[in-house]
């Protein structure tokens, strides 16, 4: 138990250089690329007190007009970023970057929890199925999803789902998060969860109609790798002695496959965590197709019209969060299998 | 086991051939649904009553005008009411408040929302007066005097004075926001007379002012504006037909009827505007009918393939969005007007708008867009239409021939003017080229670096676009002449003159000829070469009525109604 506290310990600070080393990166990055982002901002008809204006604003000059060092712009950015404040926008009412990153979140969380769960049910089902017929005809056809879903482009599978359920058989919405003027009651930004605290079911169904393409989009394109994986894990355990102790002592099929799915957890639970990165990235694509409104299309569209704090503040907000699952799911891996230990 | 193998990869195989076929044969029936061609014998392209075929064409905006009128008022007659009508757009809301909202789009809702002193008629360039009602001009241009409507109230019943329209006005100058030249370059003062009467002091009389009075940053705003900072999320709005009653960012846009509003009640008591985040999810929701109109902005081979639908309608307009070339006549060897009379003629427009844009752009011969008063086609009578005989005698001239080609390097930005932006500079290059004589060689910069070196005058030939401030011939004209942001490329006193004198001159009537002077210098001096306009493409559902689409850019919700 101690061994475990020293673990927890550790990778916790461990997390802390990790996005300290993130931030220098987005900071730097933000610097290094080609163009003059206050040119970019206030476009080219802009008077010269105009541009003064916004590179006091973003911090690159004084009140006297004087470069500020790079390295003072660092710890400004730093401080600022501990303190939680990650700028304010140069666009459309400078609102605080929080506020507008908080606001689009709870859609791209929705929307990868649901996918996320699309993606676990196929690929554990799959996974399991596959390896108990092992070599039979559905296991190669398991097999070939595999790889096939993993290899496939969202914006492809998005539109194939769109025109066949929506276009030709019209019975599911093509884009968008709810139908117009059927919003719940904002509590938590999830639409599914504030629609059942309100009792507003009209609301539940239109969001969880909006919500399966885009889940099951997401879903298919993620599932891949479990399907491997579980199938993988799974041949592994099923051949192990206890598993035949098992079937020699005439348990059912459906127990053994559950005792041994359990034991072939730890591999699926650790990809699980990896898989939450490539979840927000797979949101960004999914969003943009289905014009979700989360946080994937609201940085792909402050990029474009280059606000430079909103991008900074929203690569800094999915570093720390990715860090942040990362760290949680070592922990749960370290909880789960003794052998983890520093 | 070897033998288990074997049965595997049997089996694997086998199934990859049926998965394959499956696949490909959803697939093919799926493509073959979506570009399924149009039932033979149905008219679908149609176009909106007594608008876009006359604009489409350059004929002359009288008669636009009338039979616009004339569908103006059977917009008002015998149309039944419907609650809703959804739009979707790509498009964003930036801020709600004229003090800093600089973009068409953003321009639309507030002209949708709030009303200026003048307005255009819908369907043309020609102006017409909002909460105005009469006005005088007084001092050779230098004072306007404008009488209001009697009895203006905003859309929550508080009463709207000539103090409203002075404090909204004072509030853009006061703020300095993106859009707040258009004010401050030109009035020194506005003052309330009285409760109906605003009195401007110009700085220098326009002849063009009361095109300025007609864009958002004249507009009075509801007094629960802040009054010394952008007020971005304010939807209190202002003297229009509709009111802002919801708005999600980026999401969605509720507006209700203005039971306040002088001109009577929309017919559509609600119109939502719908976001999109790409053109193809707005395409597939209109084809589902989820939408009734597909505004800014489809894709072209979306609206290619939509026009092929029988079950929709699809309207175009020229817009007031230009492209063209610049070359610095500063750097060497541009400052041979024989050399840049040579890529005038050379250039082959029809090819771009044919070939990248698939038709959804027309041939421009003019810094002033086709459909506003005084445009002639200057370059086509000069040189004509992508002649290479022309190109090669005046590149002879210019000392240049096949074996002593003029090397140039042209520059384009991947990162402004979408991705068809590359394909345009090919196709410039390759007209180009045809000569024999010439060797082009294509450079790209990103937009920010882009816009950096114009500033600083340092790329010889470089393609730009341009989006009006306000309709009238100056705003596509003096903008380019000794300009800073394109680092003082094209300068001509004579030029600048005539320029200078058209903006004061009181009648379209005296400004017209100087006007046509100053295209047919542009074209001699061949500087700054106009490529193409681009075109304003909506799709609907076929019932959807009183679509106008103008110059202008602005699609006038008020107007719409169904039809049976």
């Amino acid at each position: 138990m101690v061994s475990l506290r020293i673990y927890i310990a550790t990778r916790a600070l461990l997390t802390i250089p990790t996005i300290i080393i993130l931030l220098t990166i987005v900071f730097a990055i933000m610097r290094i690329l080609p163009g003059d982002p206050v040119t970019a901002i206030v476009g080219m008809k802009a008077p010269p007190e105009q541009i003064q204006e916004l590179k006091k604003e973003l911090g690159l000059i004084d009140e006297f007009g004087k470069p500020i060092p790079l390295y003072i712009q660092y710890l400004n950015y730093f401080s600022g970023i501990i303190k939680g404040d990650f700028g304010k926008s140069l666009i459309w009412g400078k609102r605080p970057v929080i506020i507008e990153i908080l606001e689009h979140f709870p859609a791209t969380i929705e929307l990868s929890i649901m996918g996320f769960i699309v993606s676990l049910l196929i690929g554990l089902i799959s996974g399991v199925y596959s390896a108990h017929k092992y070599s039979s005809w559905m296991d190669s056809t398991i097999r070939i999803y595999g790889i096939i879903s993993y290899a496939l482009f969202i914006p492809w599978i998005g539109m194939l789902f769109q025109m066949f359920f929506g276009v030709q058989l019209k019975i599911l919405p093509v884009a968008g998060r709810i139908d117009p003027g059927m919003e719940p009651q904002q509590i938590t930004g999830l639409f599914l969860l504030d629609s059942i605290i309100t009792s507003n079911w009209p609301s539940f169904i239109s969001s969880l109609k909006h919500l399966i393409l885009p889940s099951i989009t997401l879903g298919i394109v993620l599932s891949g790798i479990f399907t491997r994986l579980t199938r993988g894990a799974m041949l592994e355990v099923l051949s192990q002695d206890f598993i035949i102790a098992a079937k020699a002592r005439g348990l059912p099929n459906r127990k053994i496959l559950l005792h041994a799915l359990k034991n072939a957890f730890i591999p699926i639970l650790t990809m699980m965590g990896l898989q939450f990165a490539l979840l927000l990235t797979g949101a960004i694509l999914t969003e943009t197709t289905f014009s979700w409104p989360g946080i994937g299309t609201f940085l792909m569209e402050r990029i474009n019209y280059r606000d430079y704090t909103t991008v900074q503040g929203t690569v800094v907000f999915f570093a720390i969060i990715i860090s942040l699952v990362s760290l949680i799911v070592d922990l749960i891996y370290a909880y789960i299998d003794p052998r983890i230990r520093y | 086991m070897r033998k288990n193998n074997k049965k595997a990869i049997t089996t694997t195989m086998a199934v990859a051939l049926v998965v394959a076929l499956v696949v490909g044969l959803a697939l093919g029936y799926l493509v073959s649904m979506l570009m399924a061609p149009a039932v033979p014998g149905v008219t679908t392209t149609v176009t909106a009553p007594g608008m876009v075929s006359t604009i489409t064409s350059t004929a002359t905006v009288v008669s636009t005008l009338e039979k616009t009128l004339t569908s103006v008022k059977t917009v008002t007659t015998g149309a039944p009411v419907v609650e809703r009508l959804i739009i979707g757009v790509t498009d964003k809301v930036t801020d709600i408040d004229p003090s800093n909202a600089y973009d068409f789009f953003t321009w639309e809702v507030l002209s949708n929302t709030m009303e200026g002193l003048m307005r255009y008629v819908p369907g043309t360039t020609e102006l017409e007066y909002g909460i105005a009602r009469s006005h005088t001009i007084e001092k050779n241009g230098l004072v306007y005097i404008f009488k209001l409507k009697p009895g203006l109230r905003f859309a929550d019943g508080t009463p709207a004075t000539a103090e409203d329209v002075v404090r909204s006005i004072k509030r853009v100058m006061e703020i300095k926001g993106d859009p707040a030249w258009l004010v401050t370059d030109f009035v020194e003062n506005v003052e309330a007379l009285d409760s109906e009467t605003v009195k401007f002091t110009l700085s220098t009389p326009v002849s063009y002012f009361l095109a300025l009075l007609a864009t958002p940053p004249y507009f009075p705003v509801h007094p629960a504006y802040k009054p010394k900072e952008i007020d971005s999320d304010q939807t209190a709005g202002g003297l229009g037909p509709y009111r802002i009653v919801k708005w999600t960012r980026d999401v969605e846009l509720v507006l209700e009827a203005n039971p306040y509003y002088y001109g009577g009640a929309p017919k559509i008591k609600q119109i939502i505007v719908r976001f999109f985040k790409d053109a193809t999810s707005m395409r597939l929701e209109l084809e589902a009918g989820r939408i009734d109109v597909a505004w800014r902005t489809l894709l072209p081979t979306d609206i290619k393939d939509l026009k092929t639908k029988p079950n929709l309608k699809t309207v175009e307009c020229p817009g007031g969005f230009i492209r063209y070339i610049v070359i610095n006549t500063r750097i060497k060897p541009f400052d041979n007007k024989l050399v840049r009379q040579a890529l005038a003629a050379a250039l082959n427009r029809k090819a771009i708008c044919e070939r990248v844009f698939l038709g959804l752009t027309e041939p421009l011969y003019s810094m002033i867009p086709i459909g506003m008063w005084s445009h002639i086609d200057a370059f086509k009578e000069k040189y004509g239409e992508h002649n290479i005989e022309l190109a090669k005698n005046l590149l002879k001239q210019a000392g240049y021939s096949e074996t002593n080609k003029l090397k140039i390097e042209l520059w384009y930005t991947p990162t402004h003017y979408g991705d068809t932006e590359a394909d345009v500079a090919l196709l410039v290059k390759e007209a180009w080229e045809e000569t024999g004589m010439i060797e082009v060689d294509i450079k790209s910069a990103e937009w920010t670096t882009y816009v950096d070196q114009s500033r600083k005058g340092i790329m010889g030939i470089s393609l730009f676009g341009w989006y009006p401030d306000y309709i009238d011939p100056d705003d596509y004209t003096t903008a380019f002449v000794n300009a800073s942001w394109l680092g003082y490329a094209y300068a001509n006193a004579e030029l600048s003159k005539i320029l200078k004198e058209a903006s004061v001159l009181p009648t379209v009537e005296e400004r017209t000829p100087l006007y046509e002077k100053a295209q047919e210098i542009w074209a001699e001096d061949a500087a700054i070469i106009p490529m193409f306009q681009g075109k304003l493409v909506l799709v609907s559902k076929p019932n959807v009525e009183g679509i106008f689409l103008d110059p202008t850019m602005l699609l006038r919700y008020w107007l719409f109604f169904f039809s049976g």
